[in-house]
């Protein structure tokens, strides 16, 4: 049902020894939209998807997915869920060819058991045929399908971090964070990112999405979530938070209050 | 009470070698974040070093003493310039652990082709007649082991806490890319780590050679027990490595002196199984904590990307399946006959390592320890209890699987290194079990009167029919585990090998496939030990030892992790090479470690896998010239 939440956070806390990576964070995702969170270097965004995904857990708060609690689950069990993450550095699995990687993503549809798998018998078959084809389409979406029988990580970092978003495809998400995913890309290659992205919120995925890159942001994101050390600073459209005197002053940093 | 007090005695004076390894190992592992497996041939040459260079060159005492030290720490230097530095830059943590088992063998066969087998007494330093300390008796020689080692860890923390140099050493332990970013040259602290390290093991064996016998292989037990000692110790720890050494000599020799020596190996090895699945941060100390969200370093180069798929691979197995079927033909019943079953009966059992290293990345130190729980317990059940060898192999394959889940289990939170050091654990634990049982397996001189396998009433007696049972079973094996591979099942074991953390981002749970994959691998370990026992009508400890785990690992690299029948390149050649070459029997140990380093070291992918990405870029390039030399041209 439109209008209800997809992602929801409650007073999260983290700290990595003496240092204050998120502090009482709190936000809501809105079931298909497209949300952005930004921030300054250091500003706890990718612990924020960490916490969220369980790779630690968090000093207190809690987190929830479509109304199911996140805290405590294993990351695995979060992807169940339909919360599938991509990460910061580009993390294309070596030792697989391109096409391998992107099928990877489908592993929570593989219904096959494995002893069916072993003896390869017709269902098995036809199930590998259908998630070839889909990942063959996406290869297609995002220009990669000649290099479909390369190594992975022979490809450039963008076109890696590309392969990682249509991985995370495969696995029909209903909420997909994506931490960076233009870093490394070129122009071109970020608008045909941007084109993506859309497309996956118009099929009605729900979109988290950590960026740098600030015109993209402001071009596709419905709304914003403002970090700066490790603190929410200001949320709403794109337009309200580009205005935000606080965000304005945590972009250009403090000396000016100093001064 | 004085019978006590000299036990314990020669506790610390065993213990103090122990301590000596363990200060070694802790020094490469504090630079290289690897145990240095190989630390114990150090001993080994060290102590025969000494003795040639005091019976065949006449040197005196007091020359030859630091004269084999100096060539330890040569050969532990020329190790690292010549294998670790080059290794370092491609091979994950797993890749690194094999090759020191390759330096291990290698150093071990070259003692053999050496100073030959039999074992070597070095005369006491100062005279055989031991000294009386109020009616205790104390060897002479326990001055000079407690002298050389206090001046050893003595003389090394002074350089480790008060010099220069010293100091970089520390910098570079904590944060290797931390301390090259402010100018310490690491290569050169990994240089002196692997030389002091050699030095140290090297003095250890001179002084304690008087007071025990040294063979070829005696290096194996003492990078076990020195091993252990640095894990209780805390793995790093100097102050732990001593403490762990001389604890570890004592707690051996009570238990050895007052109840068996059985109980006390088995005591250790559980000791240390327990330290390193709950305190893996050592007795004394506790361990760090690692960011999860950032990548391990994977050999890229190790991981092969290219598989055979389609027409090629059929092409390949219906070429195989011929082959296997009149090869027995055109043998005519020669000896190979029966070498082809063992290469057979072998394969099975690396299919299973294949998938566990290979396809999942997780390395098994001790699989011939699962040969070992199959093999026994289906002989012991056909030949004493009469139970069919078919129900007898699955009881056997039952009890390893048992044994794998609780294994399994218990380490399901350690990660690379330390499962793969519980897993040695593991196989060091069985053999000491197969030696020591002699009422249950026979004991060293092994268990006799196996009878053949029989199904329904037909024994596979011969040699022939032997090798078509065992050929079957390894061709359905390949086909059932390739489609596996080629599917969801075998891409989950990939990524879990090629990034865990991303893995499990896309749902794939991993622990659940890390404990099935070591369960299969475990139960094809099983049925291979059974067939080995029923086939050879005989089985004994070092049929199965630790021994055969590392020439299993060996054939595994050298035929191509990853890729199923690349490993069956590996089982082969060291199987038929020894039984066609018999003269070179004495070179087998030493040809094994060699080739076990050059491969990791030049050709991580196997010849196998090496050669089939070789191919793959020679067909991009033929078929990339073509058409792109147009587009060149005109562009
Ligand atoms: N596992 C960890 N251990 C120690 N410190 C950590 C850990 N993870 C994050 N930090 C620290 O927490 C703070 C927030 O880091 P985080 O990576 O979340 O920032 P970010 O907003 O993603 O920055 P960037 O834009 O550079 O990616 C930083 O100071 C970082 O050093
Ligand atoms: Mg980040």
């Amino acid at each position: 049902m439109p209008g209800s939440i997809a992602l929801e956070a409650r007073g999260l806390y983290k700290s990595f020894g003496g240092v204050l990576a998120i502090a009482d964070v709190s936000f809501t995702v809105r079931q298909g939209s497209l949300t952005a969170a930004i921030g300054p270097n250091g500003a706890g965004k990718t612990t924020l998807f960490n916490l969220v995904t369980n790779l630690y857990p968090p000093d207190a708060g809690s987190a929830s997915c479509f109304g199911i609690d996140l805290i405590g689950r294993a990351p695995d069990a979060v992807a169940t869920l339909g919360l599938v993450r991509t990460f910061q550095t580009a993390r294309a699995f070596p030792g697989m060819t391109v096409l391998e990687n992107v099928l990877v993503g489908a592993h929570l549809r593989v219904r096959a058991k494995p002893w069916l798998q072993a003896l390869w018998l017709r269902a098995v078959r036809d199930e590998e045929r259908a998630i070839r084809r889909q990942a063959e389409a996406l290869l297609e979406v995002v220009g990669l399908a000649d290099r479909r029988d390369d190594a992975a990580i022979s490809l450039p970092l963008g076109a890696q971090k590309l392969l990682e978003v249509i991985r995370a495809l495969m696995a029909r998400p209903r909420l997909l964070l994506l931490d960076e995913p233009a870093a490394g890309l070129n122009d071109v290659e970020t608008a045909e990112l941007a084109r993506l992205l859309l497309a996956v919120r118009a099929a009605g995925v729900t979109l988290m999405v950590v960026e740098h890159n600030m015109s993209l942001v402001m071009g596709i994101a419905d709304d914003i979530i403002v970090l700066d050390l490790g603190r929410v600073i200001a949320t709403g459209a794109p337009a309200a938070v580009q205005a935000d005197p606080r965000v304005i002053e945590a972009y250009l940093g403090r000396e000016a209050e100093i001064a | 009470m004085r019978e006590a007090v000299e036990i314990a005695i020669g506790g610390v004076l065993a213990g103090s070698v122990f301590a000596l390894v363990a200060v070694g190992f802790t020094l490469v592992y504090s630079v290289m974040g690897v145990p240095n497996l190989a630390q114990g041939a150090f001993v080994v040459l060290g102590a025969l070093t000494m003795y040639s260079l005091e019976t065949h060159l006449r040197w005196p005492l007091l020359a030859a003493v630091p004269g084999a030290a100096v060539v330890a720490a040569l050969v532990g230097g020329a190790t690292e310039r010549l294998v670790i530095r080059p290794a370092r830059r491609r091979l994950p943590t797993s890749g690194m652990l094999i090759l020191m088992v390759g330096l291990l063998t290698l150093f071990e066969g070259a003692s053999l082709v050496i100073w030959g087998s039999q074992p070597y007494s070095i005369p006491a330093f100062s005279g055989e007649r031991p000294a009386a300390i109020a009616g205790i008796r104390i060897p002479t020689q326990g001055f000079w082991i407690l002298g050389a080692t206090a001046a050893s860890v003595v003389l090394l923390w002074y350089i480790l806490a008060r010099t220069v140099f010293g100091k970089a050493l520390r910098a570079c332990a904590e944060n290797p890319v931390a301390a090259s970013l402010m100018g310490v040259p690491v290569s050169r602290m990994t240089l002196f780590a692997f030389a002091a390290g050699a030095a140290l093991g090297a003095i250890g064996g001179e002084v304690l050679g008087p007071i025990t016998s040294i063979e070829f292989d005696t290096g194996r037990f003492f990078t076990n027990s020195g091993f252990i000692a640095f894990a209780l110790g805390g793995m790093g720890s100097f102050f732990g490595a001593v403490v762990g050494g001389v604890g570890l000599g004592l707690v051996q020799q009570l238990t050895a002196g007052y109840i068996s020596s059985l109980f006390s190996n088995t005591l250790t090895l559980v000791l240390l199984l327990a330290v390193l699945i709950w305190r893996p941060g050592g007795l004394l100390g506790g361990g760090g904590v690692r960011r999860e969200d950032v990548r391990e370093f994977i050999g890229a180069s190790a991981l092969p990307a290219y598989r055979l798929t389609g027409r090629a691979a059929w092409s390949l197995a219906i070429l195989g399946a011929g082959i296997v079927a009149v090869l027995p033909a055109l043998l005519g019943g020669t000896g190979l006959t029966g070498s082809l079953v063992i290469t057979g009966i072998l394969f099975i059992g690396v299919l299973g390592l294949d998938l566990l290293m290979g396809y999942t990345g997780q390395v098994s130190l001790g699989h011939a320890g699962f040969m070992a729980v199959g093999g026994y317990t289906a002989a012991i059940l056909a030949t004493r209890l009469g139970v069919a060898p078919l129900v007898a192999t699955g009881a056997g394959i039952a009890l390893s699987l048992a044994v794998a889940l609780v294994l399994s289990l218990v380490t399901a939170r350690l990660r690379g290194l330390y499962l793969a050091l519980a897993t040695l654990a593991f196989g060091l634990l069985v053999d000491s079990v197969t030696v020591g049982l002699t009422g249950v397996t026979g004991g060293p001189s092994g268990l006799v009167g196996i009878p053949s396998f029989s199904l329904g009433g037909y024994a596979f007696a011969s040699a022939t029919s032997t090798y078509y049972l065992v050929w079957g079973v390894a061709g359905a094996l390949v086909i059932v585990l390739a489609n596996l591979a080629r599917s969801g099942y075998g891409r989950a074991l990939r990524a879990t090998r090629a990034d865990q953390t991303a893995a499990r981002a896309l749902g794939i749970r991993v622990p659940r496939y890390k404990v099935s994959v070591f369960l299969i691998s475990a139960a094809l370990a099983a049925l291979a030990g059974s067939l080995y026992a029923f086939h050879f009508h005989f089985l004994s400890p070092e049929m199965v030892s630790t021994s055969r785990s590392l020439e299993m690992i060996t054939m595994l690299v050298l035929g191509g992790e990853g890729t199923l029948v690349g490993p069956l390149i590996g089982v082969a050649l060291l199987t038929l090479l020894p039984a066609a070459v018999q003269p070179l029997a004495t070179y087998k140990t030493l040809a094994e470690g060699l080739v076990l380093v050059l491969i990791m070291v030049y050709l991580p992918a196997g010849i196998f896998g090496g050669g089939l990405s070789g191919l793959q870029r020679l067909a991009s390039r033929i078929t990339h010239l073509s058409p792109h030399a147009g587009t060149a041209s005109s562009g």
